[in-house]
């Protein structure tokens, strides 16, 4: 065991702080809509032309082919420059569908996407999960049938983030309507532009409309943006998430050991009704402290998984088990800024920015159900790491 | 950057469990008379060398380092170990005197641990140990106890007698070295890890051969959900005491923080592991020939010892990690 890190790893760290130092955007990122996205496209683009764009991804693919560590350096020194949050209108494009891309596109979708996946010319949505097939994704419905060298796509999908942003989709459907569960499937890049695609929002209990629903109809989607084989796509898929559960959430990993500190300032200059300040509540100082000690628990269970994954090339299971104990600490830290700031938590416009703590609280559900459920986390721990016997 | 055991450390760690599983499982505390270390078991280890791990070699140890400490430690709390035999290494790294070290080193000696409580002390270990050792986060000190008016208190864990102690002689020996206190927090740490690995292990285990209602009760959600909770628990103060004993090998300036959080999530997981392991075996979880009980009473012990809840969290409160 330890914990040095190499002197390229070093010299890394000292281009990235220096870059980030000079570079990051000094404005606010705009909370919603347009604005929001023309924010974090400038954002994408500049880390792009300066060369720091895709640092997961590989270098032949216009990457910066880094090790897992090197990227924890980056999401370290992202944090410490104050750069905007890196999950935003770019993520699925950055961290889902360029790695899939990647790993089972054709040399002609890595040369049309790619480019415009690092540069911020073209932003993605997911295009999985349904009314019926969220936890239980192979259940999903949404069908197509191939019409010359075409796919003609009829259905809806659910919980679609940013999909009023995106250029393209990575779109999970059913091509043989005889085929159950995990048979049949095929992922295809749709254009969000196509004719016969509509776009709903659904409006959440954070007061914001990020996701949305997307109608299918009749659309056409030419068979050469199939990733993969037709009829192959839950492995394509599998591929997808795959890159979601090894270091998709890494940053919010790191972060959330400031954020407790910022937690612990903040109870320490907030008083209550009687005058008392929050840190001199005993019950507040314990929970506080024993986040603290969860969080750096967590970074140290980020580092050693990302140092393992970096010896033998495959993610290994313990995704579900990081991303369980991450939600489970972001939930409960909100829960105790939310004894600590009285009734100033219950004002909230749905701006991240202006109640930031109140924001955080709402969010924690998203956290724990998007991405696979606490539950579904639970079931996969049980399976691979337990190898419990299976009731499904 | 690895925090995993590799190369030699998996070796020491795997010869650690082979010794212990025989030498001491943890089935002998179903036989009465069976806590803390006997003069037998205390030559063997001694003959190994166990006792003396993380001793330079200049003063008769191996010179290991604080990883191969924890890796013997986990090992130990999977046994449910007494802490007594924490207790001879702390004194062999605590000892000046030649020859005192000679005889604790090789198991000749044998010591107990002593810990303050109120105006006294409570002994963990055999009533006729030779030696006390007293440890602080300064330093640590060795009594000869010979002599020393002890009362014997029923022991809820059965792996350790526990003496109360009204009053000490003058020490043996003082030494200030912050690295005992180290070493006792990291071996409890490391055992209470032990501890809730063990209780993952004995629940999974179960799980998967038992039946109600016609399937195995690892395949109900009721089950297999606080299975995995407590799969989480356990990788958690694992990683995180991988982090602290590396941390401390490289003397890096955080270390000790990374030692508090250690010892604080070892504290939930041997508590929240063992405590769930009675509860999803059902009836016979609760029964004296079970193992389970045995884990749970000393992860009481262990958690009390080198930092409890409540002296970690004051101290986590301000502290920070470094860059």
């Amino acid at each position: 065991m330890d914990l040095r890190f190499t002197e390229a790893d070093h010299e890394f760290r000292a281009k990235a702080r220096a870059w980030l130092t000079a570079n990051v955007p000094t404005e606010k990122r705009p909370a919603h809509g347009k604005t929001a996205e023309q924010f974090d496209r400038d954002w994408q683009r500049k880390q792009y032309e300066h060369g720091w764009a895709g640092v997961a991804w590989p270098k032949e693919f216009g990457g910066l082919g880094l090790t897992g560590l090197q990227q924890v350096i980056w999401y370290e020194e992202l944090a410490r420059a104050g750069a905007p949050h890196y999950i935003n209108t770019t993520y699925i494009a950055m961290m889902h569908a360029g790695p899939t891309v990647i790993a089972r596109g054709t040399d002609e979708q890595k040369a049309f996407h790619l480019p415009k996946i690092l540069s911020g010319e073209a932003l993605w949505c997911q295009g999985f999960s349904e009314p019926n097939a969220g936890s239980d994704l192979a259940a999903l419905k949404t069908r197509a049938h191939i019409d010359g060298d075409h796919l003609v796509v009829n259905g809806a999908k659910m919980w679609t983030t940013d999909a009023q942003h995106a250029d393209y989709q990575e779109l999970l459907l059913r091509t043989d309507p005889n085929s159950q569960r995990h048979k049949g499937l095929t992922w295809v890049i749709a254009d969000m532009h196509a004719p016969g695609i509509d776009i709903k929002p659904i409006r959440t209990m954070l007061n914001d409309e990020h996701v949305n629903m997307v109608f299918y109809d009749d659309v056409r989607i030419p068979l050469a943006n199939v990733v993969g084989e037709v009829g192959g796509g839950w492995s394509t898929a599998l591929a997808t998430l795959s890159f979601e559960r090894g270091l998709g959430f890494i940053g919010d990993q790191l972060e959330l050991y400031e954020r407790v500190n910022r937690a612990i300032e903040l109870a320490g200059r907030t008083r209550f009704e009687d005058g008392s300040l929050a840190i001199e509540d005993s019950g507040i100082a314990q929970k506080l402290a024993s986040l603290k000690a969860d969080t750096i628990a967590i970074r140290s269970m980020t580092l050693a998984d990302i140092a393992e994954t970096d010896r033998t090339g495959m993610p290994g299971p313990k995704g579900s088990m990081m991303k369980l104990m991450v939600t489970g600490t972001h939930k409960a830290l909100s829960e105790v800024v939310g004894e600590i700031l009285g009734w100033g938590f219950l004002e909230f416009d749905g701006d991240r920015t202006n109640s930031p703590w109140t924001y955080d609280y709402l969010w924690s559900w998203i956290f724990s159900i998007a991405g696979g459920t606490s539950e579904i986390q639970r079931e996969n721990i049980a399976d691979r790491v337990l190898e419990l016997p299976r009731a499904r | 950057m690895y925090l995993a055991p590799e190369d030699d450390e998996v070796e020491i760690a795997n010869a650690a469990a082979g010794f212990l599983a025989e030498a001491m499982p943890i089935t002998r505390l179903h036989e009465h008379g069976s806590a803390d270390m006997n003069a037998d078991l205390r030559k063997l280890f001694g003959e190994m060398g166990w006792f003396a791990l993380a001793l330079a070699e200049d003063r008769g140890g191996s010179g290991l380092s604080t990883v191969e400490h924890v890796l013997f430690f986990r090992e130990a709390g999977r046994q449910c170990a007494p802490v007594d035999l924490l207790a001879q290494c702390l004194a062999v790294n605590t000892a000046a005197d030649e020859g005192l070290r000679q005889s604790l080193i090789s198991g000749e000696s044998s010591v107990a641990l002593l810990v303050a409580d109120g105006g006294g002390y409570r002994q963990l270990g055999a009533a006729n140990a030779d030696y006390g050792v007293l440890v602080t986060q300064g330093g640590a000190s060795l009594y000869a106890l010979a002599g020393v008016a002890a009362e014997v208190r029923p022991a809820l864990d059965p792996a350790n007698s526990m003496l109360q102690i009204t009053s000490l002689p003058d020490a043996l020996e003082t030494v200030d070295d912050p690295r005992i206190w180290q070493l006792g927090q990291l071996g409890t740490a490391a055992m209470l890890v032990g501890v809730a690995e063990a209780a993952l292990d004995m629940i999974v285990e179960y799980a998967k051969v038992r039946e109600t209602f016609g399937r195995k009760i690892g395949s109900y959600q009721a089950v297999r959900h606080p299975c995995a909770d407590m799969a989480l628990r356990a990788e958690a103060a694992r990683s995180q005491l991988w982090y602290a004993a590396t941390a401390l090998k490289e003397g890096r300036s955080d270390a000790l923080v990374h030692l508090d959080a250690a010892k604080h999530m070892a504290n939930q997981a041997g508590h929240g592991n063992s405590d769930a392991n009675i509860q999803l075996h059902g009836g016979i979880g609760v029964t004296d020939e079970h193992n389970a009980h045995l884990l749970l009473k000393h992860a009481m012990l262990l958690s009390r010892l080198f930092g409890s809840k409540r002296t970690l969290l004051n101290r986590l409160l301000d502290a920070r990690l470094e860059d």
